[in-house]
């Protein structure tokens, strides 16, 4: 189950973020997709390791943790997706997948000229179109 | 096979290194053996690895035993196979002989005995005894050598060489080494390909059903451990990851179901950097070995071969993910293992890890990158552990000591519990324990966070522990019951007093229900659901029962020993990803470590730490964490009496986005500020609110002033606080855009100001400013003692709360002054002169230039010769420049004039106080022009000018001045001086002449009048007082005929008057009347002229101006008359020359006769009368004059007395000149007579001829 999905500015602020939990605890994903920008910088400063995939978006797999998988996607104006799942067998391509069309969003989302570049992105349209890709997903990976 | 695993064991244990073996054919082992041992280990070894590629190896450890050690006996042969490993991997003979017979006879054959039939590599090494100086043993030995070489080395293979004992041989331990050195590289070969070889034949045979991984494992280790033995570690440690791939597929293959292992005591303890910890025979399992101790064997020896290759980075990352994939392991197994096992084992394998590792590292090993990645997974294996530990902790009932922080919630809160088959219950005995728990339970109290922010805490279970450990036991199958109260005790996760005691109440419910499927393992007191209390004392036992490490179980033994070791953990992570990449981790840490610090009351570290997190979160906008963070801060700064940072604390809460917090808070947070800031501070502290209050100008164009003007400013505030707050004073400073240097300008309002939350309009007094453009440049103000800036500046609406990247200046410039330009124009409205003496307007034109005269103020201050006339109100009219109605000027009408004046509404009246008049307000912005009634006053007469009296009037004469200042602006700031000329003038000039003189005396005296005005003058009456000696011919007074009159004289045009005069006397009539010098001119006139174009009628009292009334005005010129003069008075004759020619440079007198021919007129004055002063003019070309050319002659006044005035002359050139002339200056040429005249020329003859410039010398 994904339970969270959010986009980082290219100086590491949050725009949007949406945790797919029931609980009320959100704050605990912010931890982890801001934790995990530090994966992301990483791998973007240092060259060793980003060697034969610094032209691929596609991060991979963050964190190897026991609990959750952390998988990160990075577009060519340095604006981030973090995706948190659960799920602890994931396909890669369903992830690829996953990032191609919240990148697609997010690229309408911002087109919008009512949106400020660089703020929060508030579009409803944009959440829902999210949480569509979301179940999607789950859908997917179950299938 | 698998049986010789315990001989191998001990092989293993027991060497481990390369073995050499000596034959010591002739007893020299005792001699040489310590030469031989000092080569120990070899320096510098090229042996050949798995791929038969080149390695250098330093340092080869290896060990001589000579061959009838008891090591070397006793093996058999198959043995020797197997364990082939430890045999010597190199032979030496030791041979010496000193007779050549005695070599072939005896020594030859047995050492033919000794290397036949042996793979071994051998050589020999021939010892000579032979002391140097002996030649003869020399020589023999060296016979015998040649004779050792012949039969043993081949042209393949050197097997020979040759030691000296007493002479040096230098080469001979190179040699040795050499030869050492290539039997072990040898041997090494084929036993590897003997291994290779062996361990291909048995991986053929795996997925056969006889297939024994034992053996395999065999096989492979002594291949690994040939390597290692021969320091080649890289290709052990191939070896063992590939043992630890085959392990891995064969384990996971389906069919056999081994024991997993890890039951045993002591188990928990991870060894897996221990491979010592149990001999493998006891880990055997049917064909294999037991996975949980083996697989911590393998990664043991894996670990323990890196560290020899000096990376223990590699050992950290390989150890992390073995961590990590051992874990899912024991997760599959975790219901036969004790309880918790899994979260103790890696705690320990962790910390194992770490201090392992550590250990091998030394600082600047590894480039700086690989350093990092090293740090990083060390901060890993911390943070690993110390999740694990929390976890721990939380079972037995320390969750209440554990922070609810984000990162504790998500490593926690997406952990499952351990799956223990049963969960362990509670120990007979342990009520008391039970009821201690119960009551820490009831004590902790969730701690109220500051401003009394309400949260709901963040979990640190994936589940509820007691519905978890309840569903666990096997007496229980979770029941409706539980599901009931769980749900509520879901909402405050750690299990309150409230489902507590509801349990007890369900209790008889829930004892009746379980009853019937109690299992017989466990007693009737856990047939009811355990209370959590209870859960934690049963996990408690059940975790003593597991774990054997006495230290870790004493962390655990206490809330004390907990978050010591917390800390312990935390630090350790923390510092360790501050070392590494992940900045962000290490923050994050920091912040748990402050809640400790915070919990204990150490809050200086704490606010030090949570001011890092703080700043973290801030920089980035992640403000969801920054709310969570930033109260604890604050709380910490206010403990500490810090209050500047409390207050900028404070601000940042309220700054913070607006959904984070309930209004409620952010007024509590608002209240903070501002009780502090009335309270009495000990040092005042600025306080930047830049992102609470934030101030933008209005939109539109910037306000506009002109240089020097006072202002007001008009500016958007926005006020973050959520309600309306006071601000004691406010300033704002204005930044010059075009010069930086230019300190920024502060204006300020002291009053009060309420700012509302959201928008606010403040209106700001500007002072004069420079001329420039202005933008907003800092807004400060007070709340009480607290003196705050913003430096913030929003565009339209309200500072984002992300607004932090853009934070940008404002450009829009809010104020322009504009240069200093001319804001008003003061000029006289006319140029023409007007007439003195009389009352005359000037006007004043009053052109603003795009500017309000307001309230101005003009000061007029007159010049010498010129009065206001103070009995006349000052007259104010808007005015229409004159090329407009310059077609009016034209018709020059006054009545139209007037008809035009009055069709403008604007006239108005004003009165002059002090020299200050103030102008009205409709003439603030329009061209007005005022009228002032002065009089140029001048007590002298006019004078006419005449051919006797030519002189004219200067014109600087009829000028005057008038100084105005005109003070105007908002406050009459503004000042604009001028001094305006005005020219006064008579309204005629006279010139007389006399027109013509009649025979009988009567002389027609023409008076020519110039009209020095522009205006028409109408002369109504004009006559002549003249002066002694002339009277009116007529004895009349002089006056022309009246029918001439009135005489209208245009503006610039001239008119003439004749007089006729006559000589003769009038004054005999009246004696006493003083003798009048002058005649005078009185003419009587009107003059009808418009005021705005010049000489105008006088102003009267009633000053109505209307032209029913005429005003006569009376102008007086003198006149100067001279009578004609009818008899010289004296006469000058030219007294004749010599006759006989003037010559060039000839001396002449010329003589003059000067005559009085009649006396001197008394009323003449001249006051030396009885000299006469003369003047000799001469062409100075022609003539050369001698003596005095002018001075004065005595001249007696009587008639008749004569006078001879000559000068020596000298002519210079030669033809007709005209002579010298003698004048009197003093004398009007008239009264010169010249009898006889002096001739027009003279003959000058050229000099007379001197032979004296012709006589040579």
């Amino acid at each position: 189950m994904i339970v969270c999905v959010a986009v980082v500015g290219h100086q590491n602020n949050p725009l949007y973020i949406q945790s797919f939990t029931e609980e009320d605890d959100a704050l605990k994903l912010h931890h982890i997709v801001h934790c995990s920008l530090d994966v992301v910088d990483e791998r973007v400063n240092n060259p060793k390791k980003s060697g034969p995939t610094l032209n691929e978006t596609f991060l991979g797999l963050l964190y190897p943790t026991e609990n959750y998988k952390v998988y990160g996607y990075l577009t060519n104006t340095k604006v981030k997706f973090i995706l948190v799942t659960t799920d602890l067998d994931v396909r890669d391509a369903d992830v690829r997948n996953f990032f191609r069309r919240f990148h697609a969003a997010y690229v309408d989302a911002v087109s919008n000229p009512f949106h400020v570049p660089g703020k929060k992105i508030t579009s409803k349209t944009f959440a829902e179109r999210v949480s569509t890709i979301v179940k999607s997903f789950g859908l997917s990976s179950a299938g | 096979m698998a049986n010789y695993l315990a001989q191998f064991q001990s092989i293993k244990s027991a060497c481990d290194h390369i073995v050499i073996s000596v034959e010591d054919v002739s007893d020299l082992w005792p001699t040489v053996k310590n030469a031989f041992e000092e080569r120990l280990p070899f320096k510098r070894a090229i042996l050949n690895n798995k791929t038969r590629n080149p390695v250098l190896v330093d340092k080869l450890p290896a060990e001589f035993i000579l061959t009838t050690d008891a090591r070397l006996r006793s093996r058999f042969p198959q043995e020797q196979l197997l364990f082939w490993f430890r045999e010597p991997y190199a032979s030496i003979v030791l041979v010496t002989c000193e007779d050549l017979d005695e070599f072939k006879t005896i020594l030859k054959p047995r050492l033919k005995l000794i290397v036949q039939n042996d793979e071994r590599e051998w050589f020999i090494v021939f010892v000579s005894k032979a002391h140097p100086n002996n030649d003869q043993a020399t020589k023999m030995a060296k016979k015998v050598y040649a004779r050792l070489e012949v039969d043993f080395s081949s042209k393949k293979r050197e097997r020979c060489c040759k030691l000296d004992i007493h002479g040096p041989e230098p080469n001979f331990w190179e040699d040795l080494e050499i030869k050492i050195i290539e039997s072990i590289r040898n041997t090494l070969d084929r036993r590897v390909q003997f291994y290779e070889d062996e361990i291909r034949k048995l991986s053929e045979l795996r997925f056969m059903p006889i297939w024994n991984f034992c053996n395999f494992f065999i096989l492979k280790e002594s291949l690994a451990f040939m390597f290692e033995m021969a320091h080649l570690h890289e290709d052990a440690l191939r070896e063992y990851d590939e043992l630890e791939l085959c392990y891995l597929e064969t384990v996971n293959m389906t069919g056999k179901q081994r024991e997993f292992g890890g039951v045993e005591n002591g188990d928990e303890e991870a060894a897996l950097l221990n491979f010592e910890n149990k001999p493998l025979t006891q880990i055997v399992q049917d064909d294999s070995f037991r996975e949980f101790e083996f697989r911590q064997y393998l990664f043991a020896c894996q670990s323990k071969l890196l560290f020899k290759l000096n990376r223990p980075f590699e050992v950290a990352a390989r150890g992390y993910t073995f961590i990590i994939s051992f874990s899912k392991a024991l997760t599959q197994h975790e219901n036969i293992l004790p309880f918790c096992m899994r979260e103790v084992w890696i705690i320990t394998a962790c910390l194992a890890l770490i201090s392992g590792t550590y250990s091998n590292y030394n600082e600047g090993l590894a480039a700086p990158d690989i350093e990092k990645e090293f740090y990083r997974l060390l901060g890993d294996l911390y943070s690993l552990c110390r999740v694990k530990f929390m976890r721990l902790a939380y079972i037995i009932g320390y969750g209440s000591d554990i922070e609810r922080s984000p990162i504790n919630s998500a490593s926690l809160s997406m952990l499952p519990w351990p799956k223990p088959s049963v969960w362990p219950s509670v120990p007979p005995d342990a009520s008391s324990e039970v009821l201690g728990k119960e009551k820490l339970i009831l004590q902790a109290t969730p701690r109220v966070k500051h401003f009394f922010i309400q949260r709901k805490p963040l979990p640190l279970e994936p589940s509820v522990l007691l519905r978890e450990a309840n569903r666990r036991r096997a007496s229980f199958s979770a029941g409706n019951t539980f599901e009931m109260f769980d749900g509520r005790s879901a909402i405050d996760g750690s299990g309150s007093d409230a489902p507590l005691r509801m349990s007890s109440l369900n209790k008889a419910q829930t004892i009746s229900m379980s009853r019937t499927n109690s299992s017989p393992g466990f007693g009737g007191s856990i047939d009811r659901p355990m209370r959590l209390a209870e859960i934690f004392v049963a996990s408690e036992h059940a975790l003593r029962q597991t774990i054997s490490n006495p230290s870790l179980w004493k962390s655990l033994s206490s809330v004390e020993e907990f978050e010591q070791k917390y800390l312990e953990l935390t630090k350790g992570a923390a510092d360790n990803y501050h070392r590494s990449w992940w900045k962000r981790h290490g923050v994050v840490l920091d912040g748990e470590i402050a809640a400790v610090f915070f919990k204990h009351g150490n809050f200086d570290l704490a606010a030090k730490s949570y001011e890092k997190v703080c700043a973290l979160y801030s920089g980035e906008g992640w403000q969801d964490l920054l709310a969570e963070v930033l109260p604890n801060l604050a709380e910490c700064q206010k403990i500490l009496n810090d209050q500047a940072g409390y207050l900028s604390s404070c601000v940042r809460l309220l700054s913070l986005d607006k959904g984070l917090f309930s209004v409620k808070e952010r007024q509590a947070f608002q209240s903070e500020v501002v009780s502090i800031a009335h309270s009495e501070m000990e040092h005042p502290v600025p306080l930047d609110v830049s992102s609470l209050i934030t101030f933008s100008g209005n939109p539109g164009p910037p306000s506009v002033l002109c240089d020097g003007d006072p202002g007001t400013l008009s500016v958007t505030v926005w006020s973050g606080f959520p309600d309306d707050i006071t601000l004691d004073s406010l300033s704002l400073t204005l930044a010059a855009t075009y010069n930086a240097d230019e300190g920024a300008k502060a204006l300020k309002s002291s009053i009060a100001t309420v700012l509302k939350p959201g928008r606010n309009t403040i209106t700001v007094d500007l002072p004069p400013q420079k001329p420039g453009s202005y933008v907003l440049g800092v807004l400060t103000g007070q709340i009480g003692q607290l003196r705050f800036r913003s430096h913030s500046f929003s565009k339209v609406g309200p500072a984002d709360s992300d607004d932090f990247m853009s934070y940008e200046k404002p450009t829009r410039p809010i104020l322009k002054v504009f240069n200093p330009r001319p804001l008003v124009d003061l000029a006289a409205a006319t140029s023409s002169p007007l007439l003195i003496n009389e009352a005359q307007w000037i006007g004043i034109i009053v052109r603003p230039i795009d500017y309000s005269l307001k309230g101005a103020v003009l000061h007029i201050d007159t010049g010498p010769g010129l009065t206001i006339e103070e009995s006349h109100v000052i007259e104010i009219e808007s005015y229409i420049e004159v090329s407009q109605r310059a077609g009016d000027i034209a018709n020059s009408n006054s009545a139209l004039n007037d008809c035009f004046l009055s069709d403008n509404k604007d006239f108005e009246r004003l009165s002059l106080h002090d020299g200050r008049i103030q102008l009205p307000d409709w003439a603030s912005n329009v061209t007005s022009i005022l009228w002032i009634p002065v009089c140029a006053i001048d007590n002298n007469l006019a004078r006419g000018s005449s051919t006797v009296n030519p002189q004219r009037q200067s014109i600087v004469d009829g000028m005057r001045t008038i100084a105005l200042k005109l003070e105007f602006g908002v406050s009459h700031n503004q000042i604009f001086d001028r001094t305006i000329a005005v020219h006064f003038t008579d309204p005629f000039h006279v010139s007389t002449r006399v027109a013509d003189k009649c025979n009988d005396g009567t002389l027609l005296l023409q008076v020519i009048l110039h009209s020095e005005v522009k205006a028409t003058l109408n002369i109504f009456d004009a006559w002549l007082d003249l002066q002694d000696g002339f009277v009116h011919t007529g004895k009349d007074d002089g006056r022309p005929i009246s029918g001439f009159f009135p005489l209208v004289v245009s503006p610039t045009s001239r008119a003439g008057i004749l007089f006729s005069i006559c000589l003769g006397n009038t004054i005999a009539e009246v004696e006493d009347v003083a003798v009048q010098p002058e005649s005078l001119l009185n003419i009587r006139y009107g003059i009808f002229g418009d005021r705005t174009a010049g000489a105008h009628p006088p102003v009267t009292a009633e000053s109505n101006g209307s032209e029913g009334t005429r005003q006569d005005l009376i102008f007086r010129s003198a006149l100067v008359l001279q009578r004609p003069v009818l008899d010289p008075s004296l006469a000058v004759g030219f007294l004749p020359l010599p006759s006989d020619g003037l010559r060039v440079g000839q001396l002449i007198n010329m003589n003059w006769r000067v005559e009085r021919l009649k006396e001197f007129d008394q009323s003449k004055d001249y006051q030396c009368n009885d000299e006469v002063l003369y003047e000799v003019d001469a062409n100075s070309d022609n003539w050369m004059i001698a003596g005095r050319k002018r001075g004065h002659v005595s001249l007696p006044t009587e008639q008749g007395s004569r006078i001879v005035i000559s000068v020596l002359c000298v002519p210079l050139v030669a033809g007709y000149v005209r002579p010298p002339q003698l004048g009197l200056p003093d004398i009007d040429q008239a009264n010169i007579s010249c009898n006889p005249p002096g001739p027009h020329l003279i003959c000058v003859l050229p000099p007379a001829l001197s032979s004296s410039f012709c006589i040579p010398a």
